[in-house]
């Protein structure tokens, strides 16, 4: 008796919870955390919110695309995450898995509105943002801004550099640009010229790991000179008063993409495809433009011209093309020819 | 049924009823222990086993190619000799500097001792994350000992971390409470009347040292540096942030595999190859155990 009494109150309860959950419709966002999460709340997610009274939406913050494939791939059989965004390559992994659901023209319009580089063969999701990378130094001991990669190798940077080494996709971005502008094999040839060319930078690193980030420790000016991703950059840069600035090289630079899919078994699917379809309009992809000067990956984009001077859009001429896909399927060869050529010169 | 015969009965009752209690009271601990530990190493088992494209994904499929990676390139048995060779420095770092700590506490007595061991045991109550943070503002160019050698007329600041020195620091530092709680247990088996003794007939404070108070704290310090082995051999955290990219651990090595490169099949191998050494290690200090007697 005191069985069925305790089921009838569970199946009441579930219907309560359920009709509840239909009145109000909540879907998870997984993106980075940190400075990320700040900016996308505050540039895109709380507008959705209040462009879409019925939708709440939750922040699933996690410190890396890796762990964010870690979450999925637990959560396959029951997913409790509707979108996610992270970098193409991790993005390509969970497309090969079938975590995602392919967005196209016929079920999300505003692809069409797209890039054509934002949109890849092998990946279900679209790019929501394109980064690229950047020099960063400190104001204090470089008044004026360093034109080459190679400032990293003079005397005055002798222990003062900092590089997110590689298999870290700043570090593989450098490798791949210096190999790009020494007429080096690319991806075939494993980067080889990029590999000689990191050899007299190797020797001034203080360190391959900056923690957490690259900026702290140039604001700080406990390094004065590395390689960043310039959407964080611009931010530290505004935030520390000018002390850490970002420039783009002679050599050029390469864009980093983070794509937004739609999670296969989503439990919101269709608020879901809602949220990724306000998240690349042409609005929406202005205003974080201009928040965070990531650049936008919707061609019909109008950005106000004091954020494209710092973002890649002007220099697009100086854009060295990565194909990241490809880089993926060869990255612990990278890896191990890092170490063994780049990291003990650095020892 | 007489007197006898009832005492019997429940006597036999009372053996009966202690069997299934001593089971029940284990029945907890061995969900735990099922659900938080074989679980999962069963678990990481499989996935070593795994198949994984260079790209990070999974095939579905079987494959032992991370086994003979890691049987057949040197890399990895660097990693592994690295691994040992930094924690079992470490372990006698700590040790050295812990004993001397140790033997005062156990002699100090009252109030004193109370504040001296609550010194000693409250940076257990930081993370390891923060205190490694202190000792890269102690340690950097610009940190507390270059700026007193520079003082001291160094015409340039030595680098004392991102790189081994760091590390080893650090983590000497971290495991030190352990270390010393460990010895103090072990010191409890000394008795001052078998110094005092060995004074009274003679022997210099050195021998009494060496031929009283270490055989008897030896197996404190075979646990302490049992622990502190274990401890540094798994720790990812002060590597990862005073090691600078330079320093290849075990555990740093898996952190990347699992976090960077996404290679879980062989981050899940070096694991079990971090689980093997913890036996090794295991096994070694039941056998110095049993030795000491």
């Amino acid at each position: 008796m005191t069985i069925r009494r305790f089921a009838y109150t569970t199946v009441a309860l579930a219907t309560m919870v359920s009709a509840g959950a239909a009145s109000a419709q909540e879907i998870t966002v997984m993106a980075y955390t940190g400075l990320f999460q700040d900016l996308y709340t505050k540039a895109v997610i709380a507008p959705f919110e209040a462009a879409n009274p019925g939708i709440k939406v939750n922040y699933a913050p996690q410190p890396g695309s890796a762990a964010m494939i870690g979450q999925l791939r637990a959560q396959a059989a029951a997913p409790q995450v509707d979108v996610v965004i992270m970098d193409v390559s991790v993005a390509k992994v969970g497309s090969d898995e079938g975590l995602y659901t392919k967005l196209d023209e016929q079920n999300m319009p505003v692809v069409s509105e797209l890039y054509p580089n934002a949109r890849f063969a092998e990946v279900a999701g679209v790019a929501v943002t394109f980064d690229n990378l950047v020099l960063i130094y400190n104001t204090d001991a470089y008044p004026e801004a360093p034109t080459s990669y190679l400032a990293m190798a003079d005397e005055a940077a002798k222990g003062k550099v900092v590089i997110p080494g590689v298999p870290d996709i700043q570090g593989s971005s450098l490798v791949m640009i210096l190999d790009a502008k020494n007429g080096g094999p690319g991806v075939d040839g494993l980067f080889d010229k990029g590999m000689e060319a990191m050899a007299p930078i190797a020797p001034n690193v203080q360190t391959w790991e900056p923690k957490p980030e690259v900026y702290a420790p140039i604001i700080a000016g406990q390094a004065t000179i590395g390689v960043g991703w310039n959407a964080r950059a611009q931010v530290n840069s505004d935030t520390s008063g000018g002390k850490l600035k970002a420039t783009i090289p002679a050599e050029g630079t390469a864009f980093q993409v983070n794509i937004i899919s739609l999670v296969n078994g989503a439990p919101e699917a269709e608020a879901a495809k809602k949220f990724i379809a306000y998240a690349l309009s042409a609005e929406t992809q202005k205003r974080f433009t201009e928040t965070m000067f990531y650049a936008p990956t919707n061609a019909k984009a109008d950005i106000d011209p004091a954020a494209i001077d710092r973002t890649v859009l002007k220099s697009l001429d100086k854009v060295v093309p990565i194909d990241w896909i490809a880089v993926a399927k060869v990255r612990d060869k990278v890896t191990e020819e890092w170490r063994r050529r780049v990291l003990p010169l650095s020892r | 049924m007489t007197a006898a015969a009832i005492s019997k009965v429940s006597g036999r009752d009372a053996d009966f009823g202690a069997a299934p209690i001593a089971l029940m009271l284990l029945v907890p601990i061995t969900i735990v222990n099922l659900i938080g530990f074989v679980l999962p190493v069963a678990n990481l088992a499989i996935l070593s086993v795994s198949e994984v494209r260079s790209s990070g994904a999974m095939t579905g499929g079987w494959s032992m190619a991370k086994w003979l990676l890691v049987a057949t390139d040197p890399f990895y048995w660097e990693l592994l000799w690295n691994s040992v060779r930094t924690s079992l420095v470490i372990t006698a770092l700590t040790l050295a500097v812990s004993y001397p700590i140790a033997l005062y506490l156990h002699r100090s007595t009252g109030l004193w001792r109370n504040a001296l061991l609550v010194m000693v045991i409250s940076p257990l109550l930081l993370s390891a994350v923060v205190r490694t943070y202190g000792w890269i503002a102690i340690l950097s160019d610009q940190g507390l000992v270059n700026q007193g050698l520079m003082a001291l007329g160094a015409s340039e600041p030595v680098r004392l971390m991102f790189n081994l020195t760091g590390v080893t620091i650090g983590l000497t530092e971290i495991l030190m409470p352990y270390m010393i709680v460990a010895l103090l247990a072990g010191l409890g088996r000394l008795d001052p009347r078998v110094e005092e003794a060995a004074a009274t007939l003679g022997a210099p404070p050195w021998r009494v040292f060496v031929r009283i108070v270490l055989p008897l704290s030896l197996p404190g310090i075979a646990l302490g540096s049992l622990l502190t082995f274990v401890l540094a051999i798994s720790s990812f955290i002060t590597p990862k942030l005073l090691g600078g990219g330079r320093v290849f651990l075990l555990a740093t090595e898996v952190y990347d595999q699992a976090m960077v490169t996404l290679d879980w099949p062989l981050a899940a191998t070096l694991s079990i190859i971090v689980l093997l050494v913890f036996g090794v290690a295991l096994a070694l200090y039941g056998r110095i155990l049993r030795s000491i007697g």
